[in-house]
């Protein structure tokens, strides 16, 4: 899996899409890159899983280790794109209820 | 206004679940670099209405990875032992060579508490709460495919006595016209 980050938008949410397996082998990375960005400052992030097909356990880890990272440092983050196999995990996971996305309150 | 339930995992050595009969076997030596190809071998003839997009594969690469990882700890020397039976119904057997998942009690105490902070609608505690953490986890485990597992495989999921062998079955609303 690689990322992309994008400069902030007009809302000032700073862009991240993810393309490919959001799995053991790719998640740990990852997250440790996005907490990177929320301790160096980053206040709004958009995480864009249009172009992941496959999350497994490790990968809903990570988001709740984003989550949790956010909470703790005063950053909002937003999803946009969570479909398919994914969106499912998710929610029998039980995470997809604290994460907020587009279009969303 | 709804009331919480909250499942378990459960320890039943004679559970019918163990019962290997007629059922396809595989073997694997414990590489955690390939869980994801083992698992694609295993499922390699299982029908397309099972697959669910990627949601079995996703759900079986999860027990693999738990019985090499936590299980079998990565030694190459150690087997993953797989029974299968895709007629009708996904149903495995798991086995590793370990010690057991000997955490499930504080397992089953974690999940309770998690859900119970959701259905509080506690989401502070509950996002706390959210991965569960064992004294050996790491970076690679989500520390949260036990909650996914236990509302996936919605035929059961047992443990055996020595908790180093799982059972699981998912069912579905049109299996029986799977010809086989």
């Amino acid at each position: 899996m690689e990322w992309i980050m994008s400069a902030p938008d007009s809302g000032g949410f700073e862009n991240i899409v993810l393309k490919g397996d959001c799995d053991l082998y790719a998640a740990p990375a990852f997250a440790k890159a996005m907490q990177s960005r929320i301790s160096e400052g980053a206040k709004k992030l958009r995480l864009d899983l249009t172009e992941v097909g496959y999350l497994d356990s490790t990968g809903v880890g990570a988001i709740i280790r984003i989550l949790q990272e956010a909470k703790r440092s005063g950053c909002e983050i937003r999803f946009r794109g969570i479909e398919g196999s994914p969106r499912k995990v998710l929610k029998m996971s039980n995470i997809l209820a604290i994460m907020k996305e587009d279009g969303q309150a | 206004m709804k009331g919480l339930i909250v499942r378990q995992l459960i320890v039943d050595e004679r559970n019918e679940l163990f019962d290997a009969q007629g059922m396809r076997y595989a073997e694997f030596p414990s590489d955690f670099s390939r869980i994801r190809e083992f698992t694609a071998q295993i499922l390699a003839d299982c029908p397309s209405l099972f697959m669910e997009g990627n949601l079995l594969e996703q759900q079986l690469s999860e027990i693999i990875k738990n019985g090499i990882k936590h299980g079998n700890h990565n030694d190459p020397e150690k087997l993953l032992r797989v029974w299968y039976d895709l007629r009708k119904r996904a149903r495995f057997i798991v086995e590793d060579e370990g010690e057991g998942f000997s955490e499930i009690e504080n397992w089953n105490e974690f999940f309770r508490r998690r859900q119970t902070a959701l259905f509080d609608q506690d989401f502070d505690t509950f996002l706390s709460l959210a991965s569960y953490r064992g004294p050996r986890s790491d970076d690679t485990d989500g520390g949260n495919s036990l909650i996914a597992a236990l509302e996936y495989w919605n035929g059961g999921m047992i443990f055996n006595d020595k908790k180093n062998k799982v059972g699981v079955v998912r069912w579905y609303a049109q299996g029986s016209s799977i010809a086989r």
